[in-house]
């Protein structure tokens, strides 16, 4: 590959300062570190560093999706792909543009939000509907803020957010039924729409007025339900997920409480006569509702995002309870039908408020160290 | 206090138990500088001729540790700058005895403790003494609150205890029984990998009864052998008086120092990293030219040499030319130069990082290469909490971080930065590649100088006012 390296080389100077291209330098460092490492040293103690990068971080996550990604092509259709490039166009191109204004680096965060961002979409939304949510998403939730590693929100989420109360009719009318063909939908560029009037996700199903119907568990285990492109198939989800405890770059501690809170709290209100389900049992409809919706999603991969999150072991168990005791009052107790996303903005906010009581007690108990 | 973080980096080139007697120079260049000591105060002339054990030069800021001449020969000063060149080297006629009418006279002023300290001193065994809590060396006339003995180096690649000690386990315990005499019911804490051993029990029976040893035993982890660590960990405060801290080599300058009255000079000192083609240990006196070793064990041409370990070490900067008195260890790596090739997406089978990133996590623990690449660009931090999770002080790094990047001093005051012991390990492990240790020692730093400064304004305040009393007493006189 030293060909590249060349090229790379002598097109330099024309990006540096004094260049001709020297607003596009952000873009030109991007594309030479995403094929080059960057060939610093240290200049002090400690003279060697751990080898894991914010590119490697990042790209695990990117790895713990692709099951997902792949599962939603299989389910949804083709059209997956067009959705995937619409989100990265159009959110590198608001994360450029900053860059260029600010004069730094882009950073790595925009293409894990680039992936993530169409798996939380319905399959069918129109493109130019997913380029305005991620291009809202990053703007407003990310680089007002000062750019990765400064946002409160999560840029995903808040673009999530911001469609589904700008644009309801369309978000509700864009679910597909999932493809029931052996192939899958690896044929076709989108499955069937379904009837909007009609409702369409498990959760919205079993939530609406006349005459609900819960979905079986087994099919939301494996995905062939409607929802959005990559929350549907808990199991793959759950495998990605794992992959990313695993590989600790995300804490099993938000996962763990997230996931617990729900489960506790949906059980107590089963058990507690507080909701009833078409289903019998107690652990049937609390098993049903931690694979439905964006639950497992939201927990594995937008919940455990360390910016976004609170920093502080302790603070990560609070988190958790917060956004699941959440999902589960809003889900059962409003009229909205799928409440992660609003649980982990909420989260979002009293992390750094958690964070600021645990750091107090630390820093209480510091005083007297040493 | 129990331990907290630690991680070890396992980094190819680990030095050998065996100990290489290096080849006697000809010519010795004895560093005036080192991790400590500055000597300012010459005490030898142009042209004079020495025998081995005479003091060179003293450094007057640090209770006149002395710069002992390891072996006889003609003294050139100013020839290399900062260095005293001995030159026509020998090591016959080691002349070693203090005078016996300074000896007599030193008794009669201090005592038999006295004497016993003011041999440590003027030995040169003093200088393997350090202050627990802040690293400096101690009053070598004051008296400790206790006493930590560490045969441990955990940092790659430090020379270690165990090899001192092979052989010379005698003299280790006589110079254990050596230091006892010095205190009065103060306890040694004496910190061992495996309290259990046969090396333990070896060490037990031979100081029954002579010394108040308590041993302690710490977990293989970096840097649980760093004194303020331990410190901490034996519950010790700071303000109970100092706590001096010696190792292995230490104790055994000790027993060198009061047994046989020799002064202590020659010391092992280890060479190990990934530029050095056998890692190994070596038998050195201060001042040794480091050309002698880069020629015998260096073979990489770019090749950084750092005096020390690879956490904290320092870049061994080219004017110098001999090892200094301070040296525990030369650690060779190699420079980093070749650019990765989409280095982020590939496996990683040999390559292993603290978060489990790599296909290597799979694969039993190895050795890694390392070179000084940093791998990755300065990002943002983005609070992923690796570097409280390594770090051994119980401290938040990011979150100074996060208070100095807002100029907040006063915070990361508050924050504790001032129990950071620099081990570095939180530099290591941030994805980010964020220099935190360097800005912590740094903050370190400006929070005791404007201290400093305080405490002058004060003082200057305090006299003013004095002044002014005295002024208007003495007008009041007057009016009387």
């Amino acid at each position: 590959m030293k060909w590249l390296l060349k090229i790379i080389d002598a097109v330099r100077p024309t990006f540096e300062e004094g260049g001709r291209l020297r607003l596009f330098n952000p873009v030109f460092g991007a594309l030479e570190h995403f094929f080059f490492a960057p060939s610093t040293k240290t200049i002090g103690a400690p003279h060697i560093r751990d080898p894991l990068d914010l590119k490697r971080l990042m790209s695990m996550v990117i790895i713990a999706v692709v099951p997902s990604v792949l599962a939603a092509f299989y389910f949804f259709g083709l059209r997956f792909l067009a959705m995937i490039i619409v989100s990265y166009a159009a959110g590198l191109t608001v994360e450029a543009i900053f860059a260029m204004i600010r004069k730094e680096g882009i950073n790595e965060g925009f293409f894990v939000t680039g992936i993530l961002w169409p798996l939380i979409l319905p399959p069918n939304l129109p493109l130019w509907m997913v380029a305005l949510g991620v291009a809202f998403g990053v703007f407003i939730g990310k680089e007002l803020f000062g750019g990765t590693g400064r946002n409160i929100f999560n840029p995903a989420l808040v673009g999530r957010c911001f469609l589904s109360l700008a644009y309801p009719k369309t978000m509700a009318a864009s679910w597909v039924k999932p493809s029931d063909e052996l192939i899958g939908g690896f044929l076709t560029w989108v499955t069937p729409s379904l009837d909007a009037v009609s409702g369409a996700t498990p959760l919205a199903l079993a939530k609406r007025a006349v005459d609900p119907e819960m979905e079986s568990i087994a099919h939301m285990l494996l995905g062939r339900v409607s929802g959005s492109a990559g929350e549907t198939s808990a199991i793959l989800i759950i495998l990605g997920g794992v992959f990313l405890l695993f590989t600790r770059v995300a804490s099993w501690r938000t996962v763990v409480s997230i996931l617990g809170s729900f489960v506790i709290l949906t059980g107590a209100l089963v058990v507690g006569d507080a909701v009833k389900y078409p289903m019998p049992g107690v652990f049937g409809p609390v098993i049903w509702h931690l694979f439905a919706g964006g639950l497992l999603f939201g927990a594995f991969y937008m919940a455990t995002d360390p910016v976004t999150g609170p920093t502080t072991n302790a603070g990560k168990w609070f988190y958790g309870i917060v956004i699941g005791s959440t999902t589960v009052l809003i889900r059962n107790f409003t009229g909205y039908v799928e409440g992660v996303t609003f649980a982990i903005l909420l989260g979002n906010i009293v992390a750094p408020i958690l964070d600021e009581i645990v750091v107090g007690i630390r820093l209480r108990r510091l005083k007297n160290e040493g | 206090m129990r331990f907290r973080g630690g991680y070890n980096v396992l980094l190819k080139g680990k030095p050998q138990s065996a100990v290489k007697a290096m080849p006697e120079p000809k010519v010795l260049h004895l560093p005036l500088r080192s991790e400590r000591f500055t000597f300012t105060d010459i005490r030898v002339k142009n042209g004079q001729k020495v025998s081995g054990g005479d003091v060179l030069a003293k450094d007057p800021d640090n209770y006149e540790v002395p710069l002992l001449a390891p072996r006889s020969g003609t003294i050139r000063l100013k020839t290399v700058e900062n260095h005293i060149v001995l030159e026509d080297a020998a090591r016959l006629e080691e002349h070693a005895d203090i005078a016996v009418k300074e000896m007599q006279h030193v008794e009669r002023q201090m005592g038999t403790a006295g004497v016993k300290r003011y041999k440590l001193l003027s030995l040169g065994a003093w200088q393997f003494f350090y202050d627990a809590f802040t690293g400096a060396l101690p009053d070598p006339l004051g008296t400790p609150q206790a006493v930590i003995v560490s045969t441990m180096s955990l940092e790659p690649f430090l020379t270690r205890g165990d090899v001192q000690l092979h052989k010379r386990l005698l003299n280790f315990t006589r110079g254990l029984e050596h230091l006892q005499s010095l205190l009065e019911y103060q306890p040694i804490y004496l910190v061992l990998p495996d309290i259990t051993s046969e090396f333990a029990n070896l060490i037990r029976n031979q100081i029954r009864g002579y010394a108040w040893v308590k041993m302690l035993e710490i977990p293989l982890k970096y840097p649980y052998d760093n004194f303020t660590i331990l410190a901490r960990r034996l519950n010790l405060k700071p303000g109970e008086g100092p706590v001096w801290a010696v190792r292995t080599e230490g104790i055994l300058a000790v027993d060198r120092a009061l047994t046989l009255t020799k002064p202590c000079t020659v010391r092992i000192v280890s060479i190990g990293g990934m530029g050095v083609n056998t890692p190994t240990h070596m038998k050195v006196m201060p001042g040794y030219p480091i050309q002698k070793i880069k020629e015998e064990y260096v073979f990489e041409p770019a090749a950084r040499v750092i005096n020390g370990g690879i956490l904290t070490g320092k870049i061994l900067p080219a004017e110098t030319m001999g090892i200094d008195t301070e040296c525990r260890g030369i650690t060779v790596l190699r420079e980093h130069e070749e650019r990765e090739f989409l280095g982020f997406i590939r496996p990683g089978w040999d390559r292993h990082c603290y978060a489990d990133c790599y296909l290597s996590s799979l694969r039993k623990k190895f050795r890694e290469q390392f070179t000084t690449g940093i791998r990755g660009e300065l990002r943002p931090c983005i609070a992923c909490n690796y570097c409280e999770e390594v770090c051994p002080a119980g401290i938040m790094p990011y979150l100074i971080h996060k208070y100095l990047y807002a100029y907040l001093l006063e915070e990361a005051e508050q924050a504790r930065v001032d129990l950071c012991v620099e081990c570095g390990l939180c530099s290591y492990v941030c994805p980010s590649k964020i220099d935190l240790r360097k800005q912590l020692i740094d903050a370190k730093d400006l929070i005791a100088k404007e201290k400093e400064e305080i405490r002058q304004e004060q003082l200057h305040q305090e006299e003013i006012r004095k002044q002014q009393e005295e002024a208007r007493k003495q007008s009041e006189e007057k009016t009387e």
